[in-house]
């Protein structure tokens, strides 16, 4: 364990960003967004939680996937992976769990993602404890904690007006070495948050399926607006959809790029058939598949729930489809 | 296959179209030749496994394969294999753009993807294929497969229906399907034309008037996901066969075909790579309703 007074973790970080990029939470209009950083003054040292996730770093809202000219009746394909360093400053506990859920779908998961392995790859998360719980927070009742190193390179606990660093992995160990303040140790590691608990029981895979006719679904619906806010805010939600864009000529050239998106099943597209067929037209069915996806078919599939406890679609939810209230039910019956 | 594509599942082949023709209403047919490595990967597919069409510029969709490798003639093909067909419906921006390319044009292929119709496991069986419009595409690889190994398979019948005749597809195949030893065709459309001298009505009519035996025998249907539902209701209820016996291929409008977009979820099942071929056994256990 190493201890790091708030000035040289600030110094360290401009170090850093000498090197690769530094991504890290910044005040944007008034949201705590992940963002490149020019100076590292800008960087939000003290928040709760950010708007978005991590996750857009690694699985970005829209990506160019490749790019794709036309000549004559030829046409050449140019794949387009991600490239460069990329180092994220302040990262929760909830969205390293994030990312750990979308490994399990893009990486464990044959065939492997290329593009999110690549980020995935190159990108070291210097994470950051959480000081306080927000009101939404549930973290602790799926399998997290405020000060949770799980899935972090480098993980920051705030003591005694500096860090103690805790090095993980051999990429935190790599960017630690940049910095020769990296030597002396600390006795134990701190926890600083009182982590409340809720009194949340998260039922387990098996109490699901019995549950999927309830007319709950229907009711819950009623106010749903199929907005899909819920989905683009979580930290492992990972439904796409791909197309294709024409990019503005240049010199008469006809070229295009397909493009990746975030997607989510509470869209009413989203299951269509060709044809027009829609096998999931009511709401209270997309919405059902939205909690069956994160608590019974991600988990039976690929390992771990589709929930980190972030909170986050409880806050973005116009109207308060709180995703604690459905565990609740399905909990209790 | 290239370094690029054995790393990155999403980028396509490139395939030259090398025969584009009207088979039925807005419905073409497009044979493909593959290009820069796709030959080898489309060497050996499976009757029922599907692929990605790219129309550059546009997009790319799911598609049947309408054929088997090697079948019949090689029509066009410069490197005697590795042609596809396609059977194509235009109805969407990506089907569109499709309808609009000719001879020589080059389009994306993705593939050979999802599990296909076991055709060895229906060995000995007696067939009976039931399709409905554009979802007769799948199934034109079943019926290459029981005219090039006949022996193989036992009583061989096909039921073959359309909305109107006009939208019948691959009609100039029928003379060699009828030719085939212990094979029957029937048609039917639910609207008939002046021309028209077969069934008149939908196929669930047509299935109960032909009354196919269930012994020793498997049916094969695809068509709209309503018609799938009343063809099997039929076939259990009406003429004694066991869901396990149906075999049918379902369809959603994917992104990724690797199991990763999430969008062609059906329950616990990803239509992708834990389909398209199931059985109604199989669909009947599901949570959620394909229909």
């Amino acid at each position: 364990m190493n201890y790091l007074t708030h000035q040289e973790v600030a110094a360290w970080l401009d170090r850093l960003a000498q090197e690769q990029t530094l991504i890290a939470p910044l005040d944007i209009a008034g949201n705590i967004l992940y963002r490149p950083v020019n100076d590292t003054k800008e960087v939000v040292w003290d928040f709760v939680r950010s708007f978005m996730s991590v996750k857009e770093v690694f699985f970005p809202p829209t990506e160019r996937m490749m790019l794709m000219e036309k000549i004559g009746q030829q046409v050449t394909i140019t794949e387009t992976l991600p490239q460069g360093n990329t180092i994220i400053f302040g990262v929760r506990p909830c969205d390293a769990r994030g990312l750990l859920t979308l490994d399990a779908l893009f990486i464990d998961n044959e065939p492997v993602d290329p593009y999110y392995a690549r980020r995935r790859e190159n990108t070291t998360l210097i994470g950051l404890a959480c000081q306080s719980v927000g009101a939404s927070c549930f973290c602790t009742n799926v399998g997290g904690a405020p000060d949770d190193p799980t899935g972090m390179d480098i993980m920051l606990t705030a003591s005694n007006g500096g860090y103690v660093a805790e090095i993980i992995t051999e990429k935190g160990e790599k960017i630690s070495k940049k910095f020769p303040v990296f030597d002396g140790l600390s006795e134990i590691r701190p926890h600083p948050t009182h982590a409340r608990k809720r009194e949340l029981k998260v039922p387990p895979k098996e109490v699901w399926p019995a549950r999927f006719n309830d007319d709950f679904w229907a009711e819950m619906a009623e106010r749903c607006l199929s907005c899909r806010i819920c989905a683009y805010v979580c930290p492992s939600c990972r439904c796409f959809d791909i197309r294709d864009e024409v990019l503005p000529g240049t010199d008469g050239r006809n070229q295009s790029e397909r493009i990746r998106c975030w997607d989510s099943c509470n869209g009413i597209p989203y299951r269509r058939v060709a044809g027009g067929h829609n096998p999931r037209f009511m709401k209270n069915q997309r919405l059902r598949n939205r909690f069956f996806c994160k608590f019974y078919y991600f988990p039976l599939h690929y390992g771990p729930v589709s929930c980190t406890g972030c909170g986050r679609c409880i806050d973005a939810c116009p109207v308060n489809v709180d995703i604690t209230e459905v565990l609740g039910y399905v909990g209790r019956r | 296959m290239t370094d690029e594509q054995k790393t990155n599942p999403m980028l396509p082949y490139l395939g030259k179209l090398v025969e584009v023709k009207d088979i039925a209403t807005e419905i073409k047919l497009f044979r493909v030749e593959m290009l820069n490595g796709g030959a080898e990967a489309f060497h050996s597919y499976k009757p029922g496994q599907f692929a990605f069409v790219s129309a550059f510029g546009v997009g790319e969709a799911p598609f049947g394969i309408a054929n088997i490798p090697h079948f019949g003639e090689h029509n066009g093909s410069t490197n005697g294999d590795a042609t596809l067909d396609f059977a194509i419906n235009r109805l969407g921006s990506v089907t569109t753009d499709l309808h609009e390319l000719g001879v020589g044009d080059m389009v994306g292929v993705r593939g050979p993807m999802g599990n296909g119709f076991p055709m060895d496991k229906f060995k000995g069986k007696n067939l009976i294929v039931i399709g409905g419009g554009i979802g007769g595409a799948p199934l034109r690889p079943v019926i290459q497969t029981v005219i090039a190994n006949r022996a193989d398979y036992g009583h061989f019948q096909i039921l073959w229906a359309a909305r109107n005749p006009s939208l019948l597809v691959f009609t100039d195949e029928y003379d060699q399907w009828r030719a085939t030893p212990d094979t029957e065709l029937h048609l039917t459309v639910d609207q008939a034309d002046d021309t028209w001298n077969h069934s008149v009505g939908l196929i669930t009519q047509l299935l109960e008037g032909v009354a196919p035996s269930p012994e020793n025998a498997v049916t094969i249907t695809c068509g709209p996901p309503i018609m799938i539902h009343f063809v099997n209701r039929v076939l259990v209820e009406k003429l004694g066969f066991m869901p396990e016996q149906n075999y049918v291929t379902l369809e959603a409008r994917m992104h990724c075909g690797i199991g990763k977009c999430g969008r062609c979820n059906l329950g616990t099942k990803l239509i992708c790579v834990d389909g398209p071929v199931f059985t109604m056994a199989e669909v009947g256990a599901l949570l959620e309703s394909f229909l």
